[in-house]
């Protein structure tokens, strides 16, 4: 940092050097100023708030385009005015007291009523967009969203909208929604406070403990939009993410079907053993639809007995997802991944409801992931420290699994599609 | 050199550092002990520095007339009653181990009120040679506590015995006995404000007995008992459904009922003998209801029918004992309380485990709403 010598200039009293050190600082500012401005032209971008994809999201984005035109409207009127003021009446060193006004009666109301029309003007949109976002009358298909550390679940009810649904359905990290249809998000938490936000299709609604709120959510066309939970909660509150999955009619009937497919026990002889596998190491906390242990009976999970928020990802179909561990994790090659995000709106549903395929599939994560979840993504900074959560685990612990158990699980869970 | 005051606290300081660490190397350092005995070794070490500045605050040998003249050297001006207080509350601590747990704890702080008076009386009566002054010291640091304290107790008194006179008269004297008594306090008040004259001692002396007789009288009333007071039964089908415990759990749960308006999860309404559910976003109503799993559902339940019908909420069978060689099952049921014709009534409901996924599994198996009395009324409940 160069320190300039304060050199008073003898006519006006001035600092002589105050115009050169400003004049250094215009280049710098400029480049600050400039590259604030290029950040907003990121082109991957997927949580950009300013690219709506549904009515919702558009409605907002409406709403805050013209208040910030007039707010920076205001703005360079009243930087002027006061930039005018600051250069024009500045202390030229005159003795005398400058003429002292009192009282302006048509500038105070002029700039009282000004105010109120231009608050006014933003008020009464923003009140009608608030209850059209808060409307419930007109939902078309009702799902629960259920959040807790450091995952959200949504499940969807029995109900006639839909399209219908005779039997709920639950998935985890990816909530599929019809394309078009307005759809009703219940918005609960299991544990602590978590917000849902999908910002190309709504802002934000926090999950609360023992509330249930309500969020409008549709896409206009078929796709795939990120979020992220906006509430911090807890070590991995980064890793707490969300996608909304939009399908077409005919896309969203598919995939219903495919969630309530019967349970079929694999054949392969490797996954049949991961099957064996999963039933003593996984079923105590995830469940798998339909699936039964040696005596023939339906095995029931019961992750409330050692899970801190008392869920644990349902893993019927995990293969139709494309990611896990709340959404955080690809499931999916890279190049995968790229041709569903970036596919056409026209080709995306087929695309989807591929799922995970076996050319596709990057087991990378997984394997990861079951070698040492609290390793790939911290729940606990320590195991000693279960004691506020009555010896319960927040998420995945590390099951010590051996690479062979490994093996057999993925083999298992490749099939669950 | 060093004073008998300075020794003490000499020997205090290297015995807690000591303590210091032997506790921190003996408990893999613990930092909240470790931490609060250095703490202690270090005002001991202050104390020990200040003792040895001032020599025990003695006074000189060589300086014979402050010998005969400093005010620790003068009779006390007056006996003091608080080693007496302190002891009669060192005798009750025994008693209330014995007869109460509340008696402990008033002989506690009795213990620990004489021990601060009886030591800042001994402190101020010592401070100088002027009586007066002395006297003001010790009123200027003990007066901000005594009279906050003697308020808080005398209010509590007052409070105490009103609340045990009302308990004690029946209910529709109690009305009358306190407005006449509020009349009495309305008109002595109105009284000394007409007659200026009047003495003050007078007025003390009925004050004072105004408060013993309200205090005697709550007393009494206290040892005597409360009235009798008629419990709200409630008639029902099946009564102890649930049992006498959850059956008004929804009460108990009363702080939460104004959140429950804002998150129902459903409205379960009986009418015509039928279970009807409404469901925010879904129109018209359901015949079957989804709750999530592993989180609290809000319920409300609203009886149309004439009579009072409670609702039951049936999820499953839970394993008593599950490392039990042969399982036992109870049922898990949650009720509402009876409620009358027009009535609703709010049920938080929790459900650990799925329904059955196959709609045509056996009755006593499925989630289901109920009422009983009316068979007809139900309603089913699907977990996923």
């Amino acid at each position: 940092m160069t320190t300039v010598a304060a050199v008073n200039d003898p006519a006006t009293n001035a600092p002589a050097t105050s115009g050169r050190s400003a004049r250094r600082l215009i280049l710098p500012g400029a480049a600050v100023a400039a590259l604030t401005l290029l950040t907003s032209c990121a082109k991957d971008a997927p949580q950009d708030t300013f690219q709506p994809k549904g009515e919702n999201a558009r409605d907002i984005n409406n709403l805050q385009r013209w208040p910030f035109i007039i707010a920076g409207i205001v703005l360079v009127i009243v930087s002027a005015a006061v930039l005018f003021c600051v250069f024009k009446f500045r202390d030229r060193g005159e003795k005398a007291m400058p003429k002292q006004t009192h009282g302006k009666p048509a500038l105070e109301i002029a700039l009282t009523i000004l105010p109120a029309v231009i608050l006014l003007g933003i008020g009464i949109p923003t009140v009608n967009t608030l209850f059209r976002l808060a409307k419930t009358s007109d939902t078309q298909c009702v799902i629960n969203v259920t959040g807790q550390q450091w995952w959200w679940e949504y499940d969807y009810p029995v109900q006639d909208g839909c399209g219908g649904i005779a039997q709920p359905i639950v998935t985890s990290g990816q909530i599929v929604i019809p394309a078009g249809q307005h759809v009703l998000l219940k918005i609960a938490s299991r544990d602590v406070i978590h917000s849902f936000w999908i910002p190309a299709l709504n802002g934000k609604k926090d999950a609360v403990p023992g509330r249930v709120h309500t969020l409008r959510l549709e896409a206009d066309q078929p796709g795939i939009f990120a979020g992220q939970c906006t509430e911090f909660c807890g070590l991995s509150h980064a890793y707490m993410r969300m996608e909304a999955v939009a399908l077409d009619a005919a896309g969203f009937e598919t995939w219903k079907a495919n969630q309530l497919e019967p349970y079929a026990s694999p054949t392969d002889p490797a996954a049949k053993t991961g099957e064996s596998t999963f039933l003593t190491q996984c079923s105590r906390c995830h469940q798998v639809n339909g699936i039964l242990n040696a005596d023939g009976d339906p095995v029931i999970s019961r992750p409330d007995q050692y899970v801190y928020s008392g869920a644990a990802p349902n893993l019927t179909n995990l293969m139709t997802r494309t990611d896990f561990a709340g959404a955080s994790f690809d499931l999916l090659t890279e190049e995968c991944k790229d041709k569903l995000w970036n596919a056409k709106p026209a080709d995306f549903s087929a695309l989807y409801l591929q799922g995970v395929t076996p050319e596709c599939f990057d087991a990378v994560n997984l394997r990861e992931w079951l070698r040492d979840a609290p390793g790939k993504k911290p729940m606990y900074t320590s195991t000693n420290d279960l004691g506020p959560t009555d010896g319960k685990t927040r998420g995945m612990p590390n099951l010590n699994l051996s690479e062979d158990q490994i093996d057999q699980i993925i083999s298992f869970l490749t099939e669950r599609k | 050199m060093f004073t008998t005051g300075s020794k003490l606290f000499l020997g205090a300081t290297v015995l807690s550092f000591a303590g210091t660490l032997i506790y921190g190397a003996s408990q893999d350092g613990g930092p909240v002990g470790t931490l609060g005995l250095f703490t202690v070794t270090v005002v001991f070490a202050f104390l020990t520095g200040i003792n040895f500045y001032v020599r025990d605050s003695n006074v000189s040998a060589m300086d014979t007339d402050g010998i005969e003249s400093s005010p620790a050297a003068r009779v006390a001006p007056a006996r003091s009653m608080w080693p007496l207080i302190g002891g009669a509350g060192v005798a009750v601590v025994p008693v209330g181990l014995i007869a109460g747990k509340a008696i402990v704890w008033v002989a506690v702080i009795v213990i620990l009120i004489a021990t601060v008076e009886w030591m800042v009386q001994s402190w101020s009566e010592g401070a100088s040679g002027d009586l007066a002054y002395n006297r003001d010291i010790r009123r200027r640091i003990l007066h901000p506590l005594e009279l906050p304290l003697l308020g808080a107790v005398g209010l509590g008194l007052i409070i105490f015995s009103f609340s045990r006179i009302m308990l004690r008269l029946p209910s529709a004297a109690g009305a009358i006995v306190f407005g006449g008594i509020a009349a009495g306090v309305l008109l002595f008040g109105s009284l000394i404000a007409t007659k200026r004259t009047v003495a003050r001692s007078l007025v003390g002396a009925l004050c004072t007995i105004g408060a013993l007789g309200l205090v005697g009288a709550g007393v009494a009333s206290a040892v005597a008992g409360s009235r009798h007071v008629e419990k709200h039964e409630i008639p029902s089908f099946e009564e102890g459904t649930c049992g006498a415990d959850t059956s008004g759990e929804s009460d108990e749960d009363t702080s939460r009922a104004i959140a429950a308006k804002s998150n129902l999860a459903a409205t379960i309404t009986l009418e015509h003998g039928e279970l009807h559910a409404q469901v925010t976003g879904v129109p018209g109503d359901l015949d079957t209801v989804t709750l999530p799993r592993s989180t609290d559902s809000f319920i409300r339940f609203r009886n149309k029918d004439d009579g009072k019908y409670r609702l039951v909420v049936n999820l499953g069978k839970e394993v008593v004992d599950p490392k039990a060689d042969t399982p036992t099952y109870r049922e898990v049921k949650e009720c509402t309380q009876a409620i009358g014709e027009g009535g609703s009534q709010f049920i938080i409901i929790k459900a650990a485990v799925p329904s059955p996924t196959d709609p045509n599994a056996p009755a006593d198996e499925q989630f289901s709403f109920t009422v009983p009395g009316v068979d007809t009324a139900v309603l089913r409940i699907v977990v996923p």
